[in-house]
């Protein structure tokens, strides 16, 4: 927010130095998308865009006025995050990117995106949100198989996605089938780790 | 139009039946399927929308997740619609993202661009339908989607449409057809059954025959009875026409009859007339031949009784035969009278009218009514302002104009005076005769022209005659195309005037009037029984004329000419034995007479003696002139001349042959004609008549028409058939009533014909002198 206020004196400037440094951030990938936005932005469009998809259960959804997506570890991916849904709204609900430590900060988040960092303490992790209406999303590898809801796949250069459709059912949520028909595979009975 | 040339009302219907059934569908179907191609033109973009919508939500996720494929799949759902010819996907900013072709090819379509504020957009356009719309999700755009779809389904609805409506037509028409036939068997069938009607009434005149009324009361029936009214009235007309007809034909029939019944009736009536006519004809030809026969014999003896041929009478014997002699001529005249009149009335009467001048016939008239007039001492005086000829039959003329001036002489008294007035009176020729006789009354002039009728009260006894004679001139006039009037005053004497129709022959001789006097009388003198030779004088001065006929008078008979076409037509007419000329002619030179005397045929030889004051010898002479004498001349010089020329005596070697049933007749020709200087021989039948002809030389015949046995026709015809006798001169002499043909015949075939009516007697001497003359003249000149 903070940032939005400093670019107040002028939405020009504003822009500008939002373009340039959307540049000079996305620069490593410019060669490999060509022209097109970063890896961490398409992901950050997704993340809004799964909310548009998904339906939470009524207790949860009630929750709270705003519609909060919440990053637990990395925070690069936050501030790009940040940037993407600036001023969006699903539902009549602003939304709002919470940088949490621990999964029990979780608690009011929609969507959790857990970062590749915390890949070796994902089952904790999935076992304190359990039964809660959360959903969660990573780029880690085998987060699906593991018992994450949604996982980012890059093919050929393509941001995809899988599904764990059982994990999103066993948290009470609900994926659109259109959000299924785009996703590259989705996976009906969990095969726990446990 | 088509329509109005048929005249058939049935087909006439039928058309219009199937024109208006037609017409109405043919538009039914035309708003129908106008208003199925709109509709189905608005369904079709609802549904085409709709497809677009569904395609556009469908695709959301796939563009939100910027996944084609998925886009790709959602369009392939499009191959169910087979209409969709192209359909694509595109970004928000308008970047192709997914694309479907029926076809398969792949090619990118360029988006039409949607009117700003809409969310879709439609275009038919090259026989597509084209539908653009905003795919929107969450209140956002999200991309846009485009489809393109063929019209064939809506051609084919068309086509099918079409199909059905012609189908439609098609069925709707024949049903009009066939519905067309029962109405116009209801309708049509009365007056076409009327017009056959009318047709049939019309070319057969069969008013019987009726029309079939339908019984329902409309306008067809109505005409049907009004049809059959008419003809009810018609045919009762006709009935009665006929009846009127057949009436009428009855009563032709019967006047036909009657008219047949009276023509019969007539034509018997006719035939009855005709044997009547005819046998009053024979009665007449008989009766004149039978009456005059022997009448012939009392006139003939009696006037060589009264001339003393066989000896002297006593003055007593005398007395009687003139008695005798006046008695038998005025039977003579009444026969004659009665017979001409019976003619008349028999419509008998010939006429031979021919162009004359009356002033030529006129002395002929004179010389016979002179020697009556001077026996009462009466003048005889003529007036003629005339120079037209008459139109006339000459003969009659001269019994019209003897008759009335006997009438005259006979009423007038001693020393009276009669003049004769000639004049010309618009196209006829007026003539008059003027005595100073007693006059007739008031009261009988009107009864003077009937027969039988004579005026009575006369004061003296000197009237005599038949009574017959104005009835026939009357009617003589009458029948020449004239007309005959009285004006009279008792005491101051009366005036006949009869009308002839004039000729138009102009007058050639105009100074005949002095001539004539002199001639006739010559031609009269001619008949005393001498056989002299005839001398014909020209000369235009009277008392030279006069001087010349004295000094010829003793030797030779005398006619005269006081001009020079006058001599040449006398010349031609007498055949003189000499002509005296003179040069100087009234008319023209001597000379050139002379010339056309000498060319006219038959006169060649006459011998012409120019007797003129001039000296022109040689002329004359080189002109044909027999001799040149120039005046004064003496009498003895004259006669010598003529003499050298003319041979003065007749040599009579040869008999004249009297043919005659009746010996007295008989008797008297060969009397008359041996005072006259001629031998004759008497036969009393034709057959004896030929036997004669046949073994004698014979100078000519006189004979008799009516005889028992051979008649004198057969023996005229006998005689010109055989070569020898052909030309032997042939004088007839009847009382026969001649008809036409037999008149012809006897023209042709004789020389000369005697009516035993009249004179005939010096008429006999002068034909038998001029033909037996002409007949030896000519033989001296063929053996010259």
């Amino acid at each position: 927010m903070t940032r939005k206020h400093t670019c107040a004196p002028g939405f020009f400037r504003c822009t500008l130095a939002l373009a340039i440094t959307s540049i000079v951030i996305a620069a490593p990938y410019l060669y490999a998308q060509k022209s097109g936005p970063t890896e961490n932005e398409v992901k950050s469009a997704y993340l809004y865009n799964f909310g548009k998809f998904v339906e939470w259960p009524a207790k949860a959804a009630s929750v709270g006025e705003f519609f909060s997506i919440c990053v637990l570890g990395d925070n690069s991916f936050a501030s790009t995050l940040e940037t993407t849904i600036a001023g969006e709204s699903i539902n009549g609900k602003k939304m709002l990117v919470k940088h949490v430590a621990k999964p029990q900060d979780s608690v009011g988040c929609r969507i959790l995106f857990i970062s590749s960092s915390q890949q070796t303490r994902l089952k904790e992790i999935l076992a304190e949100l359990d039964n809660a209406s959360v959903l969660t999303v990573s780029d880690m590898p085998e987060f699906t198989r593991r018992g994450g809801m949604i996982q980012f796949v890059v093919e050929s250069n393509k941001v995809r996605f899988e599904v764990n459709l059982t994990s999103a059912e066993r948290s009470g949520l609900t994926l659109s089938s259109q959000l299924l028909k785009v996703a590259i595979n989705v996976k009906r009975s969990t095969q726990s780790g446990g | 139009m088509f329509w109005v040339r048929d005249s058939s009302i049935a087909k006439r219907l039928t058309r219009m039946n199937i024109l208006v059934s037609g017409a109405g569908l043919f538009l039914c179907c035309a708003v129908f399927v106008a208003y199925d191609v709109v509709s189905f033109r608005e369904a079709m973009v609802h549904n085409l929308s709709i497809q677009a919508q569904i395609a556009g939500s469908d695709s959301v996720s796939a563009l939100l997740f910027n996944d084609p494929q998925a886009a790709q799949n959602t369009l392939s759902a499009l191959k169910a619609a087979p209409n969709i010819v192209s359909a694509g996907i595109y970004t928000p900013e308008s970047r192709p993202f997914a694309m479907y072709r029926r076809d398969g090819a792949g090619q990118s379509l360029s988006l039409p661009p949607i009117p700003p504020g809409q969310i879709e957009a439609h275009w038919f356009k090259d026989g597509h339908l084209l539908v653009v719309r905003k795919i929107v999700f969450q209140e956002k755009p999200a991309g846009t989607v485009f489809i393109r779809s063929d019209l064939h389904e809506m051609s084919h609805r068309l086509k099918r449409y079409a199909g059905i409506a012609a189908i439609v037509l098609l069925a709707s028409m024949i049903a009009a057809l066939l519905v067309g036939s029962v109405f116009q068997r209801a309708v049509a069938q009365p007056i076409v059954h009327l017009a056959e009607l009318a047709g049939i009434v019309s070319r057969d005149k069969d008013y019987s025959v009726r029309a079939n009324p339908t019984g329902n009361g409309d306008e067809p029936d109505i005409l049907v009875r009004a049809f059959n009214e008419m003809l009810g009235q018609i045919q009762e007309r006709e009935g009665a026409l006929q009846e009127v007809h057949r009436d009428l034909e009855q009563r032709v029939e019967a006047r036909t009859a009657q008219l047949a019944d009276a023509n019969k009736e007539l034509e018997r009536q006719n035939h009855e007339v005709e044997r009547a006519t005819r046998l009053k004809s024979r009665f007449l030809a008989s009766m004149s031949h039978e009456l005059r026969t022997p009448l012939n014999a009392i006139v003939g003896f009696s006037d060589l009784l009264a001339e003393g041929g066989p000896g002297e009478l006593n003055p007593k014997q005398k007395r009687f035969v003139n008695h005798i002699k006046e008695g038998s001529a005025h039977l003579l005249q009444l026969i004659n009278d009665i017979l001409d009149l019976s003619k008349i009335e028999a419509g008998q009467l010939e006429l031979h009218c021919e162009y004359f001048h009356v002033k030529e016939s006129l002395p002929e008239v004179l010389s016979t009514i002179r020697p009556l007039a001077m026996a009462k001492n009466i003048q005889v005086e003529h007036a003629l302002e005339i120079d037209r000829p008459a139109y006339a039959d000459r003969v009659r003329f001269k019994q019209i104009l003897y008759n009335l001036l006997s009438n005259a002489v006979k009423f007038t008294p001693k020393d009276g005076r009669i003049s004769i007035e000639c004049a010309n009176d618009g196209d006829f020729v007026c003539i008059s005769v003027i005595d100073t006789g007693i006059g007739i009354r008031a009261e009988d002039q009107a009864v003077v022209f009937e027969e039988f009728r004579q005026v009575e009260g006369g004061k003296d006894s000197t009237q005599e005659g038949t009574g017959l004679g104005l009835a026939i001139t009357k009617r003589l006039v009458e029948q020449q195309g004239g007309t005959i009037s009285l004006a009279s005053e008792p005491g101051n004497g009366s005036r006949f005037t009869f009308t002839l129709p004039a000729g138009i022959k102009p007058n050639t001789n105009a100074s005949a009037t002095n001539t004539l006097s002199a001639t006739i009388p010559q031609r009269v003198a001619a008949g005393e029984g001498s056989s002299r030779p005839l001398v014909l004088i020209v000369d235009d001065e009277l008392p030279a004329r006069e001087l010349l006929a004295s000094y010829l008078s003793s030797e030779y008979r005398i006619a005269m000419a006081s001009s020079g076409a006058e001599a040449v037509e006398k010349a031609e007419q007498l055949r003189p034995d000499a002509i005296t000329l003179d040069v100087f002619l009234a008319g023209g030179n001597g000379f050139e007479t002379l010339a056309v005397l000498r060319q006219t045929p038959g006169l060649k030889n006459t011998p012409v003696i120019i007797v003129s004051i001039v000296d022109q010898q040689r002329l004359g002479l080189a002109l044909g002139a027999a001799d040149y004498l120039i005046k004064p001349i003496r009498k003895a010089l004259l006669l010598e001349t003529i003499r050298k020329h003319v041979p003065s005596q007749l040599d009579d070697d040869e008999a004249i042959l009297l043919v005659d049933d009746d010996p007295t007749t008989l008797e008297l020709l060969a009397d008359i004609l041996r005072s006259a200087g001629y031998e004759t021989q008497s036969v009393q039948s034709g057959k004896r008549a030929l036997e004669v002809l046949s073994s004698k030389l014979v100078s000519a015949v006189l004979l008799d028409l009516l005889m028992p046995g051979m008649d004198g026709f057969e023996v005229i015809r006998h005689v010109r058939q055989d070569a020898a006798l052909k030309e032997l001169p042939i004088f007839v002499m009847t009382g026969k009533s001649l008809t036409p043909e037999e008149s012809d015949l006897l023209a042709r075939d004789t020389q000369a014909l005697l009516l035993k009516n009249g004179s005939w007697q010096q008429q006999l001497v002068a034909e038998v002198e001029r033909v037996i003359q002409s007949r030896k003249l000519a033989r001296s000149a063929g053996q010259s």
